[in-house]
């Protein structure tokens, strides 16, 4: 095992048990705001599995997250289905995958790339939003849908209910600590090392043998569903869905969690998920708009001074001493 | 006769009011090693574009196996047998050499040289850790053409794979090419003609878009029209 493996495996575990530990020492609100905080945190790892092994850039990510979401709302308040909520996140994440599956056929098989695929997600994410709140016999429009029962279901003969905060917080924590593992164990093997070569060089990828649209597609497609599957989490524990889940804003915030925590590492862009929405808690209780102008300027430093994001600051600095020690 | 594997008839092509290539026929036997030569603006690249299938001839066909490959997507060509080194080397720098290996051998049907021997095969036995990116000029060249063997090809076509060597790695480059010699087809297309004495094969010369002559190398090189216009110019 290389040593880059061992240290994610590490601070896997870490993270793990800090989630285990949690619950022994907040109170029940704590526990949700870490729970939302997690939710949108595999969103985020869901839009990094996609963005940092194909470096390219979906900017419409939030309508997959909104796509999940109304699908659960509309399952799961509709009382003659039966297994709501099972059925829910299943439609939740089949609708997601399905939307990406038809949309990114089409991009990737005629060869859109790069940020003309950053442009066309985001119009995507533009008309999800405009659906949302326009079709509003359906969506409920503006004020979206309200009163969506928690997730509840019987496995096994045991029933779950997820109505309670800690229920809710180790279902969710337990999905995201799976969703995480899973992801990166298939980005990191084979066929992450592939997507790595067609970043690199797309044709000689294809003259490889690699049928590089498919590989893209099935991708993005994964990428989708779990953001669907965030999705529809979400709307069971908040109880409500808004056009914002798909909007530009909520598809802007996720970039910047992943491009914080380190594109390409799926456990930083969830660690950059719970730290930022903390501090836009704190600052948006002094000043409500102060909030959006402050994520702007993270951004643009982020893009700018770390590139790999905050995870990469050890390292860097381990760079710059090593030439300061040379040099001397 | 079954042993013929790649046939290229009256191949032509025009770009615009360019005739780039004009009635050219080549014929590449199993398991034979031959050369495109020319000097600059000859055609020989473009000439190497169409026997790959990337671009489809004006007129004229291009058969591999009995296939017509022009036009086929790029990965179907490489599953047919059909291994490129390109002009420019272009290794995936973000991975290391050995993941460069292995993202050409999962590309292949069904891949049997073993990954150590690929490794010597191309001389990079002692640094299958280093990123591709870091690797200099050459042993980027033989990167790609380990690359290219890993796919287990019948056909390796190989342009320019001594671009910008120094003399001694141009060298190692047909000693190496002459080792796989005999495992598979190989067509490469230089203008480096010490590199093309060195393989000593079947050559052919090709002149504004023209076939000039074609035969052993030995023929070729003492050709007077040849001189003229190729070896003459050096």
């Amino acid at each position: 095992m290389i040593a880059r493996d061992r240290n994610w495996l590490l601070i896997f575990a870490v993270c793990v048990a800090l989630a285990v530990v949690y619950p022994f020492i907040a109170d029940g609100y704590q526990l949700t705001v870490i729970r939302d905080a997690l939710i949108f945190g595999l969103f985020a790892a869901s839009l990094d599995f996609f963005w940092g092994r194909t470096g390219i850039l979906c900017f419409g990510h939030a309508a997959f997250f909104g796509i999940g979401g109304y699908i659960m709302a509309l399952v799961t308040l509709n009382d003659a289905i039966p297994f709501a909520s099972l059925l829910g996140i299943i439609g939740a994440v089949t609708g997601a995958a399905l939307v990406a599956a038809i949309i990114g056929y089409f991009l990737f098989f005629g060869g859109i790339r790069g940020s003309y695929f950053t442009i066309v997600t985001l119009a995507m994410g533009v008309i999800c939003q405009q659906a949302a709140v326009s079709w509003s016999s359906v969506t409920g429009g503006d004020s979206g849908l309200i009163g969506i029962p928690p997730i509840e279901f019987d496995v096994g003969g045991l029933h779950v209910d997820l109505s309670q905060d800690l229920p809710s917080y180790i279902f969710v924590s337990a999905i995201v600590a799976v969703a995480v593992l899973a992801l990166w164990s298939i980005s990191r093997g084979r066929w992450g090392t592939v997507l790595t070569a067609i970043q690199d060089n797309e044709v000689r990828a294809a003259a490889l043998g690699h049928h590089a649209p498919l590989r893209l597609l099935v991708t993005f497609v994964v990428s989708a569903a779990i953001a669907g599957l965030a999705g529809a989490l979400y709307v069971c524990m908040a109880g409500l869905v808004a056009p914002d889940l798909s909007g530009l804003l909520l598809s802007t915030e996720v970039i910047v969690w992943v491009a914080v925590g380190g594109r390409g590492t799926l456990l930083g862009p969830v660690l950059g998920a719970i730290f930022i929405q903390r501090a836009q808690q704190t600052i948006s209780s002094f000043n409500p708009s102060l909030w959006p102008l402050l994520l702007g300027c993270v951004f643009v430093v982020i893009v700018f001074v770390l590139p790999d994001g905050i995870l990469s600051i050890y390292a860097r600095l381990k760079v710059l001493f090593k030439g300061r020690r040379r040099a001397q | 006769m079954s042993d013929v594997l790649l046939q290229a008839e009256n191949v032509g092509i025009r770009f615009g009011g360019l005739q780039a290539l004009e009635s050219l026929d080549l014929t590449v036997r199993d398991k034979e090693l031959c050369c495109i030569i020319g000097p600059n603006g000859a055609g020989k690249s473009t000439f190497l574009n169409v026997l790959t299938g990337t671009l489809r001839p004006t007129s004229g066909s291009v058969r591999f196996l009995g296939h017509d490959i022009a036009g086929l997507p790029l990965h179907r060509i490489a599953r047919l047998g059909i291994a490129r080194k390109f002009q420019i080397p272009s290794v995936f720098p973000s991975l290391s050499v050995e993941d460069n290996l292995k993202v050409a051998r999962w590309g292949a049907p069904a891949p049997v040289r073993p990954l150590a021997e690929l490794l010597e095969l191309v001389a990079l036995g002692n640094c299958a850790a280093t990123l591709a990116g870091e690797l200099a000029h050459g042993q980027k060249q033989w990167l790609e053409i380990g690359m290219a063997l890993a796919i287990e090809p019948r056909l390796l076509l190989l342009d320019e794979p001594t671009a910008g060597m120094t003399p001694q790695e141009t060298l190692a480059t047909a000693e190496m090419l002459l080792r796989l010699k005999g495992e598979f087809s190989i067509v490469a297309v230089e203008h480096d003609i010490r590199f093309v004495r060195a393989l000593n094969c079947e050559t052919l010369v090709l002149h504004q878009g023209r076939r000039l002559r074609s035969g052993p190398f030995h023929d070729i090189e003492t050709d007077e029209l040849v001189r003229d216009v190729y070896l003459g110019r050096r």
